[in-house]
């Protein structure tokens, strides 16, 4: 690959990670999950540099059919635990983007993510998620396609309290 | 001081249809709580699977302390207050490991496995009666330490009780859990789920065998599932598992009052006949699940796993730390940091002996349920922090747990039983709390 094709990958990938961000800063889980391959899958593991999502436990790891059924759920008018609903501001930085390595993996974008959280009411929770995140991505005729989506949080084993939205 | 709280002032709290708000929000109540309950109960602190070897340990809380949980050179399982005797500190970082023995990072005195100070620098400069061996500067141990097939529990009372008197019949769950491993062990493993909610301890325990929360709270968990088509290909990891967890939650009325709850003088309960309705039962028709009932009947006979895998409690609350599901493994601790705030500790247990994918479900279990992302304990405790604003206000001043009075039928040692909608388990685990908090040091 050459270095104008890569700078090109790059910043395509960083406008697409961005429109990610704006997605679910505004609470448009719907689309966000339509980002989603149909067999793409979600993973925030519990345990750093965790390798296996089956024996260990993770904060979430869903395929789409289940993440459907999470943001389903954040549509329900009872919610409890996201109403009032979270008002986040998700920044994204330091991103690097490389030729996918697996089967139907076009892309892979390494960057840094910060999740700033408020949620209103008596909790008044001001609260900052922070890691690394990893998107595998396929390029398709309706653009790209998350095949996977890692966001490996530094505190990712620390005691927490609800994580309500998606980061 | 809390032990001026007089009984008869605390026996105008608890009644047998209500109890006061104080309970939840009395810094000095709660401080009566950690030294009559937490300072005297057996409160489950590890599983023997976590510390194996001589050398192995694992923190834990007990109470108010922050102690050590270590298994000795000589095998037998002491758990030790982690404070240097000298100035203080803590003598142990790490949540778990092993070690020869625990250095003090301030002025390096050295303590063995069994909190025996070893050594302390520059012993000239100390007094000539400074003796190595005086139990004082030994790391304090827990008084009583006991195991019950592999769960390792300790009481801050030097007397009292032994474990299996005070867990009697909810012992139960624990036989349940260790008969369904094949190899008839079993272990922790996929790792830990802690979550903090600003809420009281109690709050926990009496939303768990609360039958009628789940339709109200995690109604948009059920909807959302229910939305869901129910032939999808569940991908593998999952295998509809989310789906009937959520689901699980949306019994009708009719469904939750066929239900029975039994609760012990103790303090305990649990809910019977939850998996009958067959919705969040781990005996699915798969190969799995008939490789698994294989073993377990080469182990025990086609009679003893038949019951062993029938068993059909739910939500079992060992009063007054810990939770036990026996059917997907898991566990959950409870532990009480303030008046208002309140830590949860969840993982599973592997049934050495089954199939990988059964430990796969149960480690599913465990995300789903107690992840902080988890669609259903968040609404719980969302709820707790939500009753724990509202007990704020000095008025009203009493919390209703009138559902069900009357109908509670009394069986032989002193166990209560109801059918499902009832707030029975509020009611025993209140008696049981009066009874702690007003029995004589």
């Amino acid at each position: 690959m050459n270095a104008a094709v890569e700078i090109d990958v790059k910043s395509e990938a960083e406008a697409f990670l961005i429109a990610e961000a704006r997605l679910l800063d505004a609470g448009r889980f719907d689309e966000w999950l339509a980002l989603f391959a149909e067999d793409g899958f979600y993973w925030v593991p519990a345990a750093p540099g965790q390798s296996d999502p089956l024996n260990h436990l993770s904060i979430l790891y869903e395929d789409k059919s289940v993440l459907g059924m999470r943001v389903r759920r954040l549509g329900h008018p009872r919610v409890y635990s996201a109403q009032p609903a979270p008002r986040t501001a998700h920044l994204v930085g330091n991103v690097t983007a490389a030729p996918g390595a697996g089967p139907g993996v076009d892309c892979e974008v390494r960057s840094t993510v910060m999740m700033a959280e408020y949620r209103p009411g008596q909790a008044a929770d001001r609260r900052l998620w922070a890691g690394q995140q990893t998107h595998k991505l396929r390029r398709t005729p309706e653009g790209w396609r998350i095949v996977l989506k890692r966001v490996d949080l530094i505190d990712c084993d620390a005691v927490h309290g609800i994580l309500a939205v998606p980061i | 001081m809390p032990d001026s709280i007089a009984p008869d002032s605390l026996r105008r709290l608890v009644l047998p249809d209500r109890v006061h708000r104080s309970l939840y929000t009395d810094p000095a109540i709660f401080d009566l709580e950690m030294t009559r309950i937490f300072g005297r109960c057996w409160l489950f602190l590890a599983h023997e699977s976590q510390i194996r070897a001589p050398g192995d340990f694992v923190r834990a809380r007990l109470g108010r302390e922050d102690v050590i949980v270590v298994r000795a050179r000589d095998g037998r399982i002491r758990a030790l207050v982690n404070r240097c005797t000298h100035r203080g500190a803590q003598v142990c970082q790490a949540e778990r490991g092993n070690t020869a023995g625990f250095a003090c990072p301030y002025h390096a005195w050295t303590f063995g496995l069994d909190g025996a100070l070893n050594s302390v620098p520059h012993r000239q400069s100390l007094p000539p009666d400074f003796d190595l061996k005086d139990p004082r500067l030994a790391l304090a141990a827990v008084p009583r330490v006991e195991s019950y097939r592999g769960f390792v529990f300790g009481s801050l009372a030097p007397g009292g009780e032994s474990l299996v008197e005070h867990l009697g019949p909810i012992a139960a769950v624990i036989d349940n859990v260790v008969d369904r491993a094949p190899d008839g062990e079993i272990e922790q493993a996929g790792g830990i789920a802690r979550q903090e909610y600003r809420g009281n301890w109690k709050l926990h325990h009496e939303n768990a065998n609360d039958t009628l929360h789940p339709g109200f709270v995690h109604e948009s968990s059920v909807s959302a599932a229910r939305g869901d088509p129910r032939d999808y290909a569940a991908p593998a990891y999952d295998g509809h598992q989310t789906h009937t967890q959520m689901l699980s939650n949306g019994f009708g009325v009719r469904e939750w009052q066929s239900l029975s709850l039994t609760g012990f003088p103790a303090g305990h309960s649990y809910m019977g006949g939850f998996y009958r309705g067959g919705v969040l039962s781990p005996d699915r028709d798969d190969p799995v699940w008939r490789e698994y009932r294989a073993r377990l009947v080469a182990r025990h006979g086609e009679e003893k796993t038949a019951r062993v895998l029938g068993e059909d409690r739910f939500n079992n609350l060992l009063y007054p730390n810990v939770s036990i599901n026996a059917q997907y493994q898991q566990i959950r601790i409870v532990t009480p940091l303030a008046v208002d705030r309140t830590r949860v500790t969840a993982f599973c247990f592997r049934l050495k002996g089954a199939p990988e994918a059964l430990f796969h479900r149960a480690v599913r279990f465990l995300t789903n349920l107690s992840s902080p992302a988890s669609m259903i304990l968040s609404d719980d405790i969302e709820i707790f922090e939500r009753v724990q604003g509202g007990l704020a206000n000095p008025e009203p001043e009493w919390l209703d747990q009138s559902r069900g009075l009357g109908a509670d039928r009394t069986e032989a040692g002193g166990r209560t039983v109801s059918a499902g909608l009832s707030e029975l388990p509020h009611r025993a685990q209140y008696a049981a709390w009066l009874r702690y908090m007003t029995a004589a040091a």
